[in-house]
């Protein structure tokens, strides 16, 4: 039950509604600058993980990445697109801000961890992205470099984390801090709440 | 709505003092979100375990693919009813100006798995979760059905919008329905009401 007696839900569900445009918005000015971030991230992750460093990611255009190998010594025909791997940003937004009830800076204190911890998922994803690329897309070189296990295992990882980690993130952030909202059961309508 | 169980047991109001170095223990901290941590466990161990059984041929064969395809026939009925002339073809759509093909992430078989495991993984009684999956699942489905017959009109006669109303506009607005779908469970139909004579004990912030 809100402060005001009224129960949240419904203004929540309002409140979800009216912060997706502008959540979008912000996400679609910041979306270009966010992939050059991502991709530079994400190219450091990848080179931890090479002797000597070979990737490079290079931006195409706004939205769009393409993958180079340096030990390759030319551009491999294969990209991605970097927008498509970070559009869950837009719910966890208006999922954040819509909480009726909350104070703005405990909302945003909220909002701000639940970002940092899907900034670290995003770069993750960027490099579960480019090494199932490696591991199961480019043929013999594929076959020569990585095991009958490594191919799997970066298969699954990349499929675990590009449709069901990232659509569910903005839930289980949600729900990791405001799960006790939904834990209380609600009122019958009619009887107000002594808060 | 009258129901027999009684309700979850909320925090009580008032805690003993402890000490800081005791507050901050590990059994501390599960004392005090238990709940919290049990569901995100449960959350995600269902959610992997459901996206690896679909990642598996067999599953994705026998199961997906015509489930898929029934979504592709309930389409081109939606498509032909609004003139469309549309022919299918497994699980492509087809018209002499525009076609898709629907696939895995396009199907609501994502949307429905994140329901499911959201469902099963919150304390409620078995009535409560079997009643959410069934109205849950069928309206996800119908959200989808609406998503793909809208996609093939903006392919037909926007096609510049149809990468981003695919990947972007769309698939958000099947997952938040999801998400909202299920907090209105959580909080209207899994969760005992209160009755005349019970408080909450904690309100919500």
């Amino acid at each position: 039950m809100s402060r005001a007696g009224r129960p949240w839900l419904p203004r929540f569900l309002r409140n979800v509604l009216l912060w997706l445009v502008p959540a979008w918005a912000v996400w679609a000015l910041l979306a270009p600058g966010y992939n050059r971030f991502l991709l530079a991230s994400g190219q450091n992750l990848l080179r931890l993980t090479e002797y000597p460093s070979a990737t490079l990611l290079v931006p195409q255009g706004p939205h769009d990445a393409r993958i180079s190998r340096l030990d390759l010594g030319k551009t491999l025909e294969k990209g991605f697109r970097v927008t498509d791997l970070h559009f869950h940003l837009v719910l966890l937004l208006a999922l954040f801000l819509a909480v009726p009830d909350v104070p703005w800076r405990e909302r945003l204190g909220h909002l701000g961890w639940a970002l940092l911890l899907t900034i670290f998922f995003d770069i993750f994803l960027v490099f579960s992205t480019v090494k199932s690329i490696y591991a199961t897309q480019l043929g013999a070189w594929s076959l020569a470099n990585y095991g009958p296990f490594a191919r799997n295992a970066y298969g699954l990882l990349h499929h675990l984390l590009d449709l069901p980690g990232k659509l569910s993130l903005p839930l289980v952030l949600w729900a990791a801090f405001y799960l006790p909202l939904l834990l209380t059961p609600t009122p019958r309508a009619g009887i107000r709440s002594i808060s | 709505m009258a129901r027999k169980r009684a309700p979850h047991p909320v925090k009580p109001a008032a805690r003993p003092p402890v000490s800081s170095a005791a507050a901050d223990s590990p059994a501390s901290v599960w004392r005090e979100h238990r709940r919290e941590i049990t569901f995100l466990v449960l959350f995600l161990v269902l959610l992997g375990g459901g996206f690896a059984l679909i990642s598996l041929n067999w599953v994705n064969d026998h199961v997906v693919e015509p489930f898929t395809a029934g979504i592709a026939r309930a389409s081109g009925v939606g498509l032909n009813l609004l003139g469309q002339q549309v022919s299918l073809q497994g699980t492509i759509i087809q018209s002499h100006r525009f076609a898709v093909n629907i696939r895995n992430g396009c199907n609501g078989v994502e949307a429905m798995l994140i329901f499911l495991a959201a469902v099963l993984a919150f304390p409620a009684s078995w009535r409560s979760r079997l009643a959410g999956l069934t109205i849950g699942i069928v309206a996800i489905q119908l959200v989808n059905l609406v998503r793909v017959i809208a996609l093939f009109l903006t392919g037909v006669y926007f096609p510049k919008l149809f990468d981003a109303s695919h990947t972007v506009i769309w698939q958000s607005i099947v997952i938040l329905f999801g998400v909202m779908l299920w907090i209105l469970w959580a909080n209207r139909w899994a969760m005992a009401p209160l009755s005349a004579t019970e408080t909450p004990v904690e309100s919500a912030p």
